[in-house]
Parts: structure tokens; sequence; C-alpha cells
């Protein structure tokens, strides 16, 4: 069994709203697996319970590592779980905005290395080493995303495609086993959402990061994901690949509304 | 068009005359119930002296100020859209390196000769008590409010347990002295800043998990606790009225033998060494991992911890080390006055300081240096010396009338830090 990510029976809830209702998934190791489903269905939930920021009440979430013995997520803080591996992005782009490309992507970089203050301000060969690996690793990825001459400007004057580019690089530069990718096509343009689409297959076939993906558009969805999850009301209602998925007729009423003969080909 | 023109200047002529006026009477000497007028007309037609140059009722000073302030504003925003077309308000004046290199030089012998500059002992004192002090603890709270994005409105605690840790040390406390012994204050020092760092740490461990208003709440308690137990723990602090007995620093090193005393010049020196210091550590640690990591927390925490920050670690540490500069001003203070009292630890004292910060820029160490200096410099030179009518509360008019300016025209700070977006997430906590 070499899965990624276990889940099992996780249900969450705020006071007497039920967000995931008995929710069970797994991952392969090198799967690009897609978890969609309509406005409310749990899907960024789902995303803050694998990543540490929201505690389900139940159920088990299990992390493994390659060549580690499998953690449980729950009950971890987010640095903890993006300790262990789990890197994301997030559905509004969340960047550090008074900061440069690089330094955004450098932060990711460096922030599992153990240099404190004291080592900061006193500039030793081993920070300055530390220093050195992580400039080298921030470059290296900002040419792989294709950010490198934005490198020295405000990641707040950056475009919306980069942006989206340039979390994936920030979450890469963790050196993740997985990366979590909530909506990455959201307002970018077609030609953005071609260049995405290579990005997280690269992502994946290059640097061998898992993917798992929360996406509205489905053209996206279709021709990256290998599996997909549905989630509606906070419960899964199919799993399949994407030809099992577009002639599912759960999935078909759950984004429809009622059962219907129309062809749906978009959501 | 040119009677449009004339219309406006007119209008803006009128706007600066009542304005002034208002300040004039504002600051003016204060009226009694029996003669409710007499406070005003005095605002008005007594003497004043213009800067020193010559005499003339406050009417007319107040308006020539007024006349200069604005056509000080009205240039500076000229400039500034100058500025702004050209490249970036931010990197202006200190993009060039070799301008930034003999910028930095001048201000370096500048300081050095300063108080061969400065005979008036006033001012030498105040250069050291209110100018130096000011400065190491401007630079430490904007560890903590610049860098990492903390209000803190205790930050007065930390230099309180300084000098109480300097007392201490020196014995000059009830309590017995620390290592039994009346130490000189400079061993007093590594002792004062542990203590401000372990105090910052205590203080933060609990409270740091909370957010923006409900932060500073709390740490404007701690600040008013220590401030309690100083002025109650008649058996260890000596009560409210504190003690009087820190000596002044002294060196005893082989056949060198020197002493810190009356004289502020040679204390002068010294802190001008310690905030030189202080400058350096901060910068580094500005442009080091660690100031990155504060940066990511300040804009964005649940970013920062979704790319493996621990937002708690990095925030005690913003305390500890901005609780050690305000730890080591608080030795300054003891030692070269000699005495520590409660009275010395108010809130008003927090705020100012934040108000030092704010107004030289919140996470630019030079402009909060900058701050520091200025605002001090014009709080000592209406103490000594008082425009007509000035009561020493006026202070906070002209204060406030300062950073409303500022606030106007430079919102981010006198020299803003580059590090900081546009929104100032601290401080605003309803950023978008």
């Amino acid at each position: 069994m070499d899965n990624l990510f276990d889940v099992s029976n996780v249900t969450l809830r705020f006071g007497g709203v039920v967000s995931l209702s008995n929710v069970s998934l797994h991952q392969k190791r090198g799967e690009i697996l897609a978890v969609i489903g309509p406005n409310g269905a749990g899907k960024t939930s789902l995303f803050n319970s694998l990543t540490g920021v929201y505690q389900p009440q139940e159920g088990v979430i299990n992390f493994t590592a390659k060549d580690k013995p499998s953690i449980s997520i729950i009950g971890k803080k987010p640095f903890a779980v993006s300790d262990a591996g789990v890197a994301r992005t997030f559905q509004a782009s969340r960047m550090f905005n008074a900061l440069t490309t690089f330094e955004n992507v450098k932060i990711g970089a460096e922030s599992h290395k153990g240099i404190g203050a004291l080592g900061a301000m006193f500039r030793g060969p081993a920070t300055r080493r530390d220093e050195h690996v992580s400039d080298e690793q921030t470059w290296s990825l900002l040419e792989f995303v294709g950010l490198k001459d934005r490198a020295n400007i405000i990641a707040s004057s950056l475009s919306y495609g980069e942006r989206r580019r340039l979390e994936i690089a920030r979450g890469l530069a963790t050196n993740p086993e997985v990366l979590l990718l909530d909506e990455p096509a959201a307002g970018t343009n077609p030609s953005e959402k071609n260049e995405l689409t290579d990005l997280i297959r690269r992502v994946r076939d290059d640097m061998g990061v898992s993917i798992l993906l929360i996406e509205h558009d489905m053209k996206l969805v279709m021709a990256l994901a290998e599996r997909l999850y549905v989630l509606n009301f906070g419960s899964v209602i199919a799993e399949g690949t994407p030809d099992e998925i577009r002639s599912n007729q759960n999935v078909i009423d759950a984004y429809l509304g009622t059962a219907s003969e129309e062809e749906t080909d978009n959501a | 068009m040119s009677s449009l023109n004339v219309k406006k200047w007119l209008k803006l002529l009128g706007a600066v005359f009542v304005l002034s006026e208002l300040t004039a009477v504002i600051t003016g000497p204060p009226g009694n119930p029996t003669h409710p007028w007499e406070g005003f007309h005095g605002s008005i037609v007594d003497q004043a002296s213009f800067l020193g140059l010559f005499t003339t009722q406050r009417w007319a000073a107040f308006f020539v100020y007024g006349l200069i302030v604005s056509g000080a504003a009205y240039v500076f925003r000229t400039q500034k859209q100058f500025i702004t077309r050209v490249g970036g308000a931010r990197r202006t004046v200190t993009s060039n390196k070799t301008v930034k290199f003999t910028f930095s030089l001048a201000t370096i012998v500048l300081v050095v000769l300063l108080p061969t500059l400065v005979s008036d002992p006033f001012w030498q004192n105040a250069m050291v008590s209110q100018i130096g002090v000011y400065v190491l603890l401007a630079l430490g709270l904007n560890v903590v409010v610049g860098f990492a994005g903390l209000l803190d409105l205790g930050f007065v605690a930390f230099y309180a347990v300084g000098a109480y840790a300097t007392a201490w040390c020196t014995g000059a406390l009830p309590l017995p002295a620390l290592f039994g012994i009346h130490l000189n204050p400079f061993y007093a020092i590594p002792v004062a800043i542990i203590l401000a760092m372990v105090s910052g740490i205590i203080l933060g461990i609990p409270t740091l998990r909370l957010r923006g208003d409900y932060l500073a709440i709390v740490t404007l308690g701690f600040g008013e606790i220590i401030t309690l137990f100083a002025n109650n723990l008649n058996g260890i602090t000596g009560g409210a009225m504190g003690t009087a007995q820190v000596p002044h620093f002294s060196v005893h090193v082989g056949p060198v033998n020197y002493i810190w005393g009356i004289p502020p010049v040679p204390y002068y020196y010294l802190t001008i060494a310690f905030v030189g210091l202080f400058i350096v550590a901060f910068s580094l640690l500005e442009h080091s991992r660690v100031g990155r990591a504060w940066t990511a927390i300040r804009e964005d925490e649940i970013a920062a911890e979704s790319v493996g920050i621990n937002p708690l670690k990095y925030k005690v540490m913003a305390f500890a080390i901005g609780a050690a500069s305000a730890g080591f001003a608080g030795v300054m203070t003891a030692a070269q006055t000699n005495y520590v009292t409660p009275a010395t630890f108010t809130l008003a004292l927090s705020i100012n300081i934040l108000v030092l910060v704010i107004f030289g820029g919140m996470g630019s160490i030079i402009g909060v240096v900058f701050g520091a200096v200025v605002i001090q410099t014009i709080t000592m030179y209406l103490i000594h010396n008082p425009p007509a009518g000035y009561q020493p509360q006026d202070l906070y008019i002209y204060i406030g009338a300062l950073l409303v300016i500022m606030m106007i025209f430079r919102p981010a700070g006198m020299i803003p830090a580059r590090r900081r977006s546009r929104t100032n997430a601290s401080v605003d906590s309803s950023q978008e």
C-alpha cells in the first residue's frame, strides 16, 4: 500500500453546521487527484483539514511521506504539517505582499532550516552556507515556474497568473511530497490556464510531487486529473476516472440540481 | 482665470490665518473664571519671541509660523509628485550606493562630533537621557511593531525591568544585591538584557496567541502590572520612592580606572556605541531568515504557517529581542540618573515610544532613529525654550499636530520601510 493520504470517516462541524460528513478518500503516491463539487460542498474545508488549519471532530487523516512512518494530521499545527511534507496554495492567493517574488519563495526554502536569531545576527559560516543553498533552490524554482525575470519585484505587483505560479513555487520550496492546489485556475485567462495545466503536470513529472487539486474549471480538471472525488453537501458522492465521473448520474444531479437528460460538459 | 487664482490663494491664506490664530489661542495663557477673556486676549497680543530672532505679538508670530509650515507642505507636495513620477517615492534619496555611504559617514561624523558642537549642558544631558535612550527604546519597539507587526502598548515594562535589574545588581534596592556584592552597572548590562528578554518570553508565550487589538490590550495590562509591582512591593523595589543609589558606570581594568560621572558627554559616547551596536544587530536580523519570517507573519499569518513558519516562536522571538534593547535603555537611564522610580514607567511613555516609531516609519531602522531624534528634540526644545504661554501639557498639541500632518503627507512614516505593503497591517487591523 503506497498511499500518501488516507482519510477515513472524517467529520468536521462548526457548531451545528456539518461541513464534512463521513468523508473517506485516499491518494496514491505520484498521483494527480482532483476534488470537485458545487460551491459549498466542503472542498476547501477538506483542504483545511488536510493541512491542519481545521481540526475535524471525528475520523482519521494519515499522511505517509516517502520512507517515513505514517503520521496523523489531526492535532498538528499547519507549520508542522508543512514540515511533514504537505504544501498548499490558497483559493484567494495569499502572498507576502511587502516582499519580492524572490523573498517569497526563499521563505519557503529556508523555513525548515534551523538557524535562529543569533546565527542570523552573527552570520556564521553555517548561516551563509544555508543562505546559499536557499538562494540556489529559489532561483531554480523561479526558473521552473517561469518567474525568474520577475524575481526582484514586489509580489503585490504581479499579475493574477503570476501570483498563482509564485504560490506554487513557494509551496515547492518547502520540499513537499504533495502539493495541494486550491482552485489554481480561478481568475486566470485561457492562455494562462494552458500554461498552468502544463506547469502542474511538470511539477508531478519533473519534481515527483503528487498533486491534490480542487478546481471549478472542468476543462483543466479533466485534462489533468487521473482520478476524481466528487463532494456534495460535505459527502463524497462519487469517485473514479474522469470518464467515469462524466457519465455518473449522481454527479450530474449534484451539478444541475435535478435529474436531467441534458448534456453537461461544463460546471 | 487669474481672478480665480487670486481667489484660491486668498482662500488658502485665510485658512492658514484661521488655523494659526486657533493654535495661538489654544497654546496661549489660560484664562480664569473671573476674567474669562484674559487668556484669549493674552494669546493674541502677548509678546512672543519669533525663533529668538525678534519679538512680536503672538498673533503675528503664529501667522508667520503657519505660513512657513504651509509653504513647506506645498513644496513637499509638489516635490513628492515629482518624486513619484520619476519612479517610486520609496527609493529617493538613498538609492545610490555612494550617496548612501557618504550620507552614513557624514551622519557618523556628525554624531561623534556633536558634543563639541553643542555646549549647552541642558542639551548635552538631553542627548543622553532624552534622545539616546529614546532611540534605544524606539529601536526595540520597532522590532516588535515594525518587523513582526505586533502592537505592544506596554513596552515600557521591559524598560522598567532593565532599570530595576540594574538597581538590583548594583545593590541599590532594598532587595539584597544579585550576587551579594555591589557591582558596577557594566555587569548589570547582561543581567538586565537577559531579564528583559525573559520577561518578554514570559509575557509572549501566553499572549501572542492573541491578535491585533486583543494583544494591544493585554500588553497594556502588562505594562500597568509592572508599574504597580514597582510601586507597591516596598520591600523589593523601594516602593513609590524607588531608589536613588544606582552608581555610575566605571571601568577598573589594570591601569585603566575610569568612572562615568555627572558630565553627560562620556555617557553620550557610551550610548551611541550601543545604539550603533543595536542598529547593526537589528539590520542584520531584518535581512536574515528571521526578518523575512517576521515580515511573512505580519503580511499573512496563515500563509506563513502554510510554508512551515511557527508564528508563535517568531513572535516570542520578536518580543524578546525588542525587550533586549529596552532592557539596555533601562541600564543607561538608571546609571546616568542614579535613580529608579516607578513614576518614570507610565503608560504615557509607552505611547510616546510608539509615536516615535510611527512617526519615523514602522519597520524602518533609520526611520525610527530619525523619528526618535526629531520628536525628542522638539520635546526638549519646547521644555528648554518655552514659547510665551507654553504649558508642559501643551506638548501633546504639538506632537499631535505633527502626527496629523505626517499622516496626511507621509502615512508610512518620515522614512518608510522598504518592506511594507501599502496597508499597514499591524495597526490597521481592518486591512483587506
